[in-house]
C-alpha cells in the first residue's frame, strides 16, 4: 500500500502535468478559430500556402468595411436585434400569463409551444417561401424577422417560464392584497426579478437568430441577406481567397462569441430550469 | 356568466394571445399547407404542367425511390454518431475542466467557443484552413509526417461532416455537464474519498449517475438540433457526392429550391416530420423509461 501512495512533491507533479495536459487538448480544440484569426492578418500571398512566419497586415479587414460585406454585416444586426426584441415582448408576457393567469389550459399551451420547437424548419419552408413571394416579402429584413420570431418565441416562453416559476405565488397574492392588479405585478414586481434572466434569454435568441443558415439562405437573396448567407455565396466564388475569407470569419463570429462567453453560464442555468421544470 | 375574479384575470390571460397568435401563424398554419401541397403534383419549373391533385403519388414516388432510404440512413448514421461523440468527448472534458488552477477561466472559455461559431463559418475554415490537401493544417502535417494528405472531403464527406458538427456541439454537451459535476454537493465526493473509493469509481460509480438529468437534457437538445443540420452540409460537401452526405433537411432542400419540385419536397417534409417525432419520442420514453426504473 505505501509504494502507493504519493509523496506531496509526486502529488504535485502529476496535479502540473495533468493540468498541462488540459491546456494543450483545450488549446488544440480551439485552434482552428486562433488560426482562422491569425490567417485573417495574413497577405494572401503568406496564406497558400501557409507561411508561420508573417508581416501583419490590416488590409483584409479595410476590404471588410469597405465592400458589400459591410451591408451584409448591417443586414445580419438589423434583422437579429428586430427579431430578438420583439421575441422578448411577445414571449415573456405570454410565459406570465401561463404562470400566473388564470388559463384553463395553461399547461397544453405551454405544451404546444413547445412542441413547435420540434418540428423541423423544413416542414414550414415551402409555404412561407410561397406566401412571402405573393406578398414580395421574399428578400426583405421583415420577412426574416417574423419567421425568426415564429421560430423563437416558443423558446423564450420556455426559458422565462422556468424563471417566473421561481417566484413565489405569495409574492403577487400580497401585491394584489396592497391594491396592485395582476396586470401591474407583471411590470412592478415580476419584470424587476427576472431581469437577468429574461437578459441572458434574449442573448441566446441573439445568438440562434444571428447564426441560423437555412431560412436566410431559402428566403433572402441579395437585398436582405444576413453574413451566413453571404459567407457561403463568398465560398463558391472567391473561395481562394482564404486572408480575406478569415477577416469575414472574425468579424462575423465575433458577436456571438462574445456574447456567448459573457452569458455562458447563466444561459446553462436557463437551459436546465427549463428542461427540468415540466 | 364570467365572474369577477375571472375578468379580473382576462387581462392577464390576454398576454399570451399575441405570442400564440404569431407562432400559429409562422409554424402551426404553414405545417397543415405543406400537407396540404403534399398531395399535389406541382413543378414551379414546369408550368405546363399545372398544379394537378394527386393523391398518395408523391408520397409512393418518394417511398418508392431507394435513394430516400440512404438519406434516411445517412441521418440517422449523423445523428446517432455525433450525439454519442458528443456525449462522450463532453464527458470527458467536463471532467478535465471541473478543476481548480490557475487560468481554467479561460481555458474553458476558449473551449466552448465552437459552439457560438456559425454553420457557415465551421464549414468554410474547417473545409479551407484546415482539412485542405494541400495548403490547409491537413496537408502542412502531412508534409511534415512524409505522408500524402488525405482528401477528407472527397474521399469522407460523411465523416467529415460528423467531425465538423461533433466540434461545434461538443463544447455544449460539455457545459451542460460540467454544471452538473459542479453542483454534486462536496459531502457526497468526500464521503466517497473516505471509503477509498479511487478515482475512476468516483467517476463511474457516483460522478456520472449524480449528473444523469443533465446527460438526458444534453441529448435531448442535441437531438433536436442536430437533426436540422444544414448549413455545414451546404458549405462543405454540399450533401455529396451524389447523396453520401446528403441528410433529410438538406434532401427537402434540394428537392424544392433546385427542383422546384414542391409537391415532391413537401411530401418529404410531412415524412421528415414524422420520422423526427418518432426518434424524439423514441429516446424521450427511453430515457424517462430508464430514470423511472432508477427511481424503483
Amino acid at each position: 500500500m505505501n509504494s502507493l501512495t504519493l509523496s506531496a512533491t509526486q502529488k504535485k507533479t502529476l496535479r502540473v502535468f495533468a493540468n498541462t495536459v488540459i491546456v494543450v487538448l483545450c488549446l488544440t480544440y480551439f485552434f482552428p478559430i486562433f488560426y482562422m484569426f491569425l490567417t485573417s492578418f495574413k497577405s494572401e500571398a503568406d496564406t497558400v500556402p501557409p507561411k508561420l512566419f508573417f508581416t501583419p497586415t490590416i488590409e483584409n479587414y479595410q476590404a471588410v468595411f469597405t465592400s458589400d460585406i459591410f451591408r451584409h454585416i448591417l443586414n445580419s444586426f438589423i434583422i437579429t436585434l428586430s427579431a430578438t426584441v420583439i421575441c422578448i415582448v411577445l414571449g415573456v408576457p405570454a410565459a406570465y400569463a401561463i404562470v400566473f393567469g388564470r388559463l384553463k389550459k395553461a399547461d397544453s399551451l405551454y405544451f404546444w409551444f413547445l412542441s413547435t420547437l420540434i418540428l423541423p424548419a423544413v416542414s414550414v419552408i415551402v409555404p412561407v417561401f410561397l406566401v412571402y413571394k405573393v406578398l414580395g416579402m421574399l428578400d426583405t429584413h421583415w420577412g426574416l424577422i417574423w419567421i425568426y420570431v415564429g421560430a423563437n418565441v416558443p423558446i423564450v416562453v420556455w426559458m422565462v417560464r422556468a424563471f417566473l416559476k421561481d417566484i413565489p405565488l405569495e409574492l403577487l397574492e400580497a401585491a394584489e392584497i396592497d391594491g396592485a392588479s395582476r396586470l401591474r405585478s407583471f411590470y412592478l414586481i415580476v419584470l424587476p426579478l427576472t431581469k437577468s434572466g429574461i437578459i441572458s434569454t434574449a442573448l441566446l435568441v441573439f445568438i440562434f437568430v444571428w447564426n441560423e443558415f437555412f431560412f436566410a439562405v431559402s428566403l433572402t437573396y441579395i437585398d436582405a441577406s444576413t453574413i451566413p448567407v453571404y459567407m457561403a455565396s463568398f465560398m463558391t466564388q472567391e473561395g481562394f481567397f482564404w486572408a480575406k475569407l478569415s477577416a469575414i470569419s472574425t468579424v462575423t463570429v465575433l458577436p456571438p462569441l462574445i456574447l456567448g462567453w459573457i452569458s455562458h453560464k447563466s444561459l446553462v442555468r436557463g437551459l436546465m430550469m427549463g428542461a427540468v421544470k415540466g | 356568466m364570467i365572474s369577477k375574479a375571472d375578468r379580473r384575470y382576462s387581462a392577464v390571460n390576454s398576454l399570451v394571445i399575441p405570442a400564440f397568435v404569431i407562432v400559429a401563424l409562422l409554424t402551426q398554419i404553414p405545417v397543415l399547407v405543406t400537407l396540404v401541397l403534399s398531395v399535389l403534383k406541382w413543378v414551379v419549373v414546369r408550368p405546363d404542367l399545372g398544379i394537378t391533385f394527386t393523391g398518395l403519388g408523391n408520397y409512393l414516388s418518394v417511398l418508392s425511390n431507394m435513394e430516400f432510404y440512404g438519406v434516411i440512413f445517412n441521418t440517422v448514421l449523423m445523428t446517432v454518431s455525433t450525439i454519442f461523440l458528443c456525449t462522450a468527448l463532453g464527458l470527458f472534458f467536463a471532467l478535465l475542466l471541473n478543476r481548480k488552477f490557475f487560468g481554467v477561466n479561460v481555458i474553458r472559455t476558449l473551449f466552448i467557443a465552437p459552439f457560438f461559431v456559425m454553420d457557415a463559418v465551421t464549414g468554410i475554415v474547417w473545409k479551407t484552413l484546415m482539412l485542405h490537401p494541400s495548403f490547409g493544417i491537413n496537408g502542412v502535417l502531412a508534409g511534415a509526417l512524409g505522408l500524402p494528405p488525405i482528401d477528407f472531403l472527397g474521399h469522407f464527406p460523411m465523416f467529415t461532416v460528423i467531425l465538423l458538427v461533433t466540434w461545434q456541439w461538443t463544447p455544449f454537451f460539455c457545459l451542460i455537464l460540467l454544471a452538473g459535476f459542479q453542483s454534486i454537493p462536496e459531502e457526497i465526493l468526500e464521503s466517497a474519498r473516505v471509503d477509498g473509493a479511487g478515482w475512476l469509481r468516483t467517476i463511474v460509480q457516483i460522478k456520472i449517475p449524480a449528473i444523469a438529468n443533465h446527460i438526458e437534457v444534453a441529448v435531448m437538445l442535441g437531438l433536436i438540433f442536430i437533426l436540422k443540420i444544414f448549413g455545414t452540409i451546404y458549405v462543405t460537401t454540399a450533401g455529396g457526392p451524389g447523396t453520401e452526405s446528403t441528410n433529410l433537411p438538406y434532401l427537402v432542400y434540394r428537392t424544392g429550391f433546385y427542383r422546384w419540385d414542391e409537391g415532391k419536397a413537401t411530401a418529404m417534409a410531412i415524412l421528415t416530420v414524422i420520422l423526427t417525432l418518432l426518434a424524439i419520442t423514441a429516446v424521450f420514453r427511453f430515457v424517462r423509461g430508464r430514470a423511472k426504473k432508477v427511481e424503483a
